[in-house]
């Protein structure tokens, strides 16, 4: 009773805190910031659900009806649909790879200790310098030479080594704070390494992990510039690059590409909904670290 | 643009992580090195061959003629850098790219700051505010230019509408293909949102200041812009370093706005490096050329890192 009660008082000390005039000016503008920027997203939206002509003829205008009409011509009269199922199987191999190497290669730089360590670590680190664009082009051409292009493969295969830096810097980080003694512990229980990375080291790495797939998941359904490049006219793309064909090719179908783009938000707020705690949690530790 | 910044989330941190790295000591246990090396084999290989290799082919290819399709190429020695640093095209582009990536840095972290403080000032209802402000950047910098393509269309687009209905025909414009206005209609959109990332590092950092130190200022009478000045600012001092760094390094890529929008015109106006160099790459079939590009953009992308890095800690030592 005590212990509960001690640990709420604080909490409800800080409800009892007055609401001050300052405090629901600074919330009405916070607010209305809000509102100002995504106001192009809700134009989109509300322009979703009209025809051509109406949003031609009045683009100030509102929807008369809600209907799905578009929702359901993008899907019947595109690729839309290969395109979101590309997009989602780039998304998750991406992540599940990136999960299953990434961690590991990091407990291995970080035990493995002395100068391949650290060569190791600034290896890899290295690559946070590097744009894309330094490598795209030869990328491109490899790609070609082993039949690979235009597969999404290569788009998953071109992410995966990209985000490899930022992974092992963030994992490299977190190992260190494990002590030791733990791993040996298991070692002398007669577990291998293998084992032991993956039953006591990989769980206590559960925190980094959640901000790792989260803040990865949402870049690469955002992405756009990897799969323009290795993705060409023979395959549906991703979300993306198709509202970006359909952009080029049908001139006359705002009401689609709106559509289209309200679709490909969907999905991020519902990535970001489930996991903002760990999202949150995990960009300020590393911040404040920082 | 959420991909570039949390990639990068990392290098500005690099340095201090690396030098704080305490010593590495060997476990007792296990069969050799051999087999922990073995952990790190499989990102290692997708690491080389997907980075590290061919960013050094980029520099061998930026010396050649090749196209991009043919199989066979020319060398032809530092012939493209002479001709990049001649090409006007190519100085306008980094011109832009100095305009939208740095212009974009400084205004993107005021505002994310601004915010940041609005947010730390609640003490009611943070974490639904902390969450409303981050909604915005869940949206694509593609999605976004998009939407705006679109909404700063001549004929149909909704700002002109507004400006004819309001009376202002004069204030009429077509934004993206008039050559005086259009790199600044683009920044613009690019600095169109309350930071996301930005503003949660900062708001972090923010509540990690000791209430001690702020009471302490207020007692001996600093009003509110003198405890932000003489207390606040400099302990958010490293925030500004990472935040700014990685606006930087997300600047010098600036694409997705400039392809959406514009595709570099009206002529070459609007131009990016990023965009010069997928451009002439890929569009032109001057694969080796847009190779010395990227060999320039690399080299510019490393030199201000460091040099950024270097200024903005000797601030926070003196500071």
């Amino acid at each position: 009773m005590t212990a509960t009660e001690a640990m709420v008082l604080p909490k409800r000390r800080r409800e009892r805190r007055k609401w001050t005039a300052g405090e629901i000016v600074v919330m009405i503008v916070l607010g209305l910031l809000v509102l100002a920027v995504a106001s192009p997203v809700i134009y989109a939206l509300l322009n979703s659900f009209r025809s051509y002509a109406e949003i031609t003829k009045d683009p100030m205008g509102l929807p008369t009806a809600f209907t799905f009409d578009n929702y359901v011509a993008l899907f019947q009269r595109t690729d839309y649909a290969q395109a979101v199922l590309n997009t989602v199987i780039i998304t998750v191999s991406t992540v599940v790879l990136l999960v299953a190497v990434v961690p590991m290669a990091a407990y291995g730089i970080e035990r493995v200790g002395g100068r391949t360590s650290r060569f190791l670590y600034v290896l890899f680190i290295a690559g946070l310098m590097i744009p894309f664009q330094v490598r795209m082009i030869p990328l491109v051409k490899g790609f070609n030479e082993v039949g690979l292009y235009s597969t999404l493969t290569a788009v998953i295969l071109v992410h995966l080594g990209g985000a490899a830096s930022f992974g092992i810097l963030l994992y490299c980080s977190f190992i260190k704070g494990i002590p030791i003694e733990v791993e040996e512990a298991a070692h002398v229980d007669g577990a291998g390494r293998f084992r032991t990375f993956w039953s006591i080291v990989f769980p206590m790495l559960l925190p980094v992990t959640s901000a790792f797939v989260i803040i990865q998941a949402l870049g690469l359904w955002n992405d756009f510039f990897v799969p323009l490049v290795f993705l060409d006219s023979s395959s549906a793309g991703t979300i993306n690059v198709a509202i970006n064909r359909m952009v080029g090719l049908l001139t006359s179908q705002w009401q689609l590409i709106y559509t289209g783009a309200i679709l490909a938000i969907i999905p991020s707020i519902a990535i970001f909904g489930a996991f903002q705690r760990y999202f949150i949690k995990g960009m300020s530790v590393g911040a404040v670290k920082g | 643009m959420t991909d570039v910044i949390d990639r990068d989330a990392a290098a500005a941190r690099t340095v201090e992580v690396a030098s704080a790295a305490p010593p590495r000591r060997r476990p007792r246990f296990g069969r050799g090195r051999l087999a922990t090396l073995a952990f790190v084999v499989p990102a290692l290989g997708v690491y080389l061959l997907m980075v590290i290799l061919p960013s050094l082919q980029s520099l061998q290819l930026s010396l050649t003629n090749w196209d991009g399709i043919s199989g066979a190429y020319d060398y032809i020695g530092l012939k493209n850098y002479q001709e990049i640093l001649g090409s006007g095209r190519f100085w306008n582009a980094v011109k832009n790219t100095l305009i939208l990536g740095l212009g974009s840095a400084v205004i993107i972290n005021v505002v994310s700051l601004v915010v940041a403080l609005m947010l730390d000032r609640l003490t009611h209802l943070q974490g639904l505010f902390r969450t409303l402000v981050y909604l915005p950047s869940l949206v694509s910098a593609f999605i976004m230019a998009t939407i705006w393509k679109y909404v700063l269309n001549y004929n149909f687009g909704i700002a002109n509408t507004a400006l004819r209905d309001l009376g202002l025909p004069t204030w009429v414009r077509d934004w993206l293909g008039d050559s005086s206005i259009v790199v600044w209609v683009i920044l613009f959109i690019i600095c169109f949102t309350l930071g996301g990332n930005t503003t949660l590092i900062y708001l972090a950092n923010l509540q990690s200041v000791p209430q001690e130190l702020v009471e302490a200022a207020r007692i001996d009478g600093a009003g509110g812009a003198k405890v932000f000045w003489n207390v606040t600012w400099p302990m958010i001092a490293g925030a500004v370093t990472v935040n700014m760094t990685l606006a930087m390094i997300a600047g010098w890529v600036i694409f997705d706005q400039v392809l959406v929008l514009t595709s570099g015109g009206p002529g070459f106006v609007s131009e990016t490096m990023a965009f010069f160099i997928y451009k002439v790459g890929f569009g032109e079939y001057r694969a080796g050329f847009g190779s010395a590009a990227a060999v320039v953009l690399f080299i510019v992308v490393i030199a201000s890192t460091v040099l950024a890095n270097a200024y903005l800690r000797k601030r926070e030592i003196q500071a």
